[in-house]
């Protein structure tokens, strides 16, 4: 009798039905509870690009307060919609899909650090990024002061990039080093920020005091020259996708 | 395998742990541990053994997984149609993974984000399928749970052992913890080979040969 | 050009073996004899490269979430991914079967000498861990295809190799602890050291 075919397929439609009735219903009890993981991950990396976060801290709630957010174009122009007409939100744009595209069609988030007691007083812009690391993608946040010049603060994330080496973008350490420096020239084009093979120690040219007075270089992670370079293509992708929309807010200020 | 399972014909009134109960959980453990001696479950040994805690809690998954695979499949063994039991089994196993996957993203989204697809692959890894199909499929619940753990806590050992080594020499720390700047060495030199998949290829192979020199156990 | 470099990142760089430990199981299993080795590849890289698509048809137009819109727009908010991992495993089991009967059918020889290990092939780490790879890189339907190809081919390479060596490793004299599983495993890393020379290749 277990061998007979219709055994077989009430058996299997049978089980079919267990399975995933259990799944769905899993996935309807911890779903809301995902969502606010996903949420509040995304929030905590977006913060961290501006100020060191205590363990404790409300995030949601500093975020509602602080930040506004906006998507543009790569014209520098507000987008609101998609393509079929649906409301688009810049906390769940997915900078890896729009990586992939084409500059022109990218939707640009731009998250606005805004002053605590004045909402329209706007202090720090924030900006995703996204690239590839040496063994696999990296990405981050960097902070443009009001100026929308100096860089105020990054926060880099990494997927596996070796440990004590590449994965050291993800420390304040090296983080830190890119606060001051500046992303355009005095002309006004789009210089970026670089890493140099770094960390030689002393005082002189290629030491980490010789990088500090310069505007457009950082000094870089000893032994991990390919994670810099990433790091420099990457920059340089996303200030230039950002470009108009400097442009355009600098000179409304 | 085979001829122990037809040893171990249950007798009436058994102690909840007799010598036989005990021996099934103990003997994954050492002389017959899943990883170096079956040979099976490498896969995820080795691809998330980096950190001790990545390490930790896919040990836990696991257990998870194989004691409640092996408990459901012994539950239902005699109604399950012999044609159809390999895609039964992943059936189950792929429901209980899932349920590991989901939890895992509504409270520690961090954790998710590190093991990444490697969480789907326990589905594929060989204990869990090994454990139901040799020892779940003929045996009763109880025992089923008791084989379970063993097997789960013989893998969980070993893969603890190897991240172990691999987040000391790679990264110079445990659990997260930086041991060598504790104990007054600020400079210590990381391994890069530790961290990458070679170290941990070395380490497991070198851990197998000291557990076999210590059983005695020779492969032909 | 893009399809290119992901053929050879994914058989040489993010190869299933040495970079990403997947398919351990049977790669040490079935690595005692170049030409079972060289079957199993064969096996392998067929059920990857039919897999990798499939999965990514299903996971696009049906789990992704607002993938059923196709079907009435009411279902646009449906996301079904919780149900990636038992989909993929059921797509592959199929598939493994239906190569099971394929060579069966039109090479008993290399049915025999594959023998127990095709059903194997469900439970290998590389198939599943292609597709669910293909979903986290976000790969399009080609770029899955030769992403399929390139893992199987890469792991075949791998098997192929290492059985290549063990058949010459009967004449050597090894420690009797390290025999077999052991010494297996310290061949593989080094295996692993010469193909990280590969990084070197700017994509």
């Amino acid at each position: 009798m277990r061998q007979s075919n219709t055994y077989i397929i009430v058996f299997t439609v049978i089980m079919t039905v267990i399975i995933g009735g259990l799944l769905s219903g899993a996935n309807q009890i911890l779903g809301p509870a995902q969502k606010k993981s996903i949420e509040l991950d995304t929030k905590t990396q977006i913060l961290k690009a501006v100020m060191k976060l205590e363990e404790g801290d409300d995030i949601l709630e500093i975020y509602k307060l602080r930040i506004r957010s906006i998507v543009v174009d790569y014209n520098g122009d507000i987008v609101e919609k998609d393509e079929k007409g649906n409301p688009i939100e810049a906390e769940k744009v997915n900078v890896l899909k729009n990586f992939k595209k084409d500059k022109e069609n990218r939707q640009l988030p731009v998250f606005s650090f805004v002053d605590e007691n004045d909402e329209s007083k706007v202090i720090a812009y924030i900006l995703p990024t996204y690239g590839k690391g040496l063994w696999n993608s990296i990405s981050g946040y960097i902070a443009l002061g009001a100026d929308m010049n100096t860089i105020v603060g990054a926060s880099f994330g990494h997927v596996q990039e070796t440990p004590g080496l590449g994965a050291r973008i993800s420390s304040d350490d090296i983080q830190d080093r890119f606060k001051g420096k500046k992303v355009y020239d005095e002309a006004g084009s789009v210089v970026s920020v670089s890493m140099q093979k770094g960390e030689k120690g002393g005082g002189g040219a290629g030491s980490i005091e010789f990088y500090k007075s310069d505007d457009h270089k950082v000094d870089g992670m000893s032994g991990a020259t390919l994670t810099g370079k990433g790091l420099n293509a990457m920059l340089a992708e996303y200030f230039d996708c950002y470009n108009n929309y400097i442009k355009k807010t600098a000179n409304a200020q | 395998m085979s001829e122990e399972v037809k040893e171990l014909v249950v007798k009436k009134s058994e102690p909840l742990f007799s010598k036989r109960r005990k021996r099934l959980v103990s003997d994954p453990l050492n002389d017959d541990n899943p990883v170096t001696v079956q040979v099976l479950g490498i896969c995820s040994a080795l691809a998330v053994t980096v950190k001790m805690e990545p390490t930790f809690i896919m040990s836990i998954a696991v257990v998870f997984v194989i004691v409640f695979a092996n408990l459901i499949i012994s539950l239902i063994r005699n109604l399950v149609p012999s044609r159809v039991r390999i895609i039964v089994q992943l059936g189950v196993i792929a429901t209980l993974v899932t349920l590991v996957s989901e939890v895992l993203k509504a409270y520690n989204y961090e954790m998710y984000k590190v093991l990444g697809a490697f969480v789907g692959l326990i589905i594929t890894n060989c204990i869990v399928m090994g454990r139901l199909e040799a020892f779940a499929m003929g045996n009763k619940p109880y025992d089923s749970v008791l084989d379970g753990l063993g097997s789960g806590f013989g893998y969980a050992w070993i893969i603890l052992a190897v991240a172990f080594f691999r987040e000391l020499w790679g990264s110079g720390s445990v659990f997260d913890f930086k041991v060598f700047e504790a104990i007054g060495i600020n400079n210590f030199a990381t391994n890069g080979l530790m961290v990458d998949s070679i170290g941990a290829f070395m380490i497991l192979g070198i851990l197998i040969w000291v557990q076999r020199s210590k059983t005695g156990y020779v492969e032909h | 050009m893009e399809l290119v470099n992901i053929a050879i990142k994914s058989i040489f760089i993010d190869n299933m073996i040495f970079a990403y430990f997947l398919g351990m199981c049977s790669f040490l299993a079935v690595s005692k004899k170049v030409t079972t080795a060289f079957g199993l590849g064969a096996a392998v890289v067929f059920v990857l490269m039919i897999t990798a698509p499939v999965n990514w048809l299903i996971q696009e137009n049906i789990l992704r979430e607002g993938a059923l819109a196709w079907i009435s727009p009411s279902l646009a908010e449906v996301n079904l991914e919780f149900l990636q991992f038992i989909m993929f495993i059921a797509v592959i089991a199929g598939m493994v079967q239906l190569v099971e009967m394929i060579i069966e059918k039109f090479s008993p020889s290399l049915y025999g000498s594959l023998g127990i290990f095709l059903p194997l092939i469900a439970v290998n780490c590389s198939i599943l861990g292609a597709s669910l790879f293909m979903v986290q890189k976000d790969y399009g339907l080609a770029e899955s295809t030769v992403y399929g190809f390139g893992s199987g081919i890469g792991w075949m390479l791998a098997i192929v190799a290492l059985a290549a060596i063990r058949e010459k490793l009967k004449y050597s004299n090894v420690p009797d602890g390290l025999k077999g599983l052991g010494i297996t495993m310290l061949i593989t890393g080094l295996m692993g050291i010469a193909f990280k020379s590969f990084i070197g290749i700017a994509l």
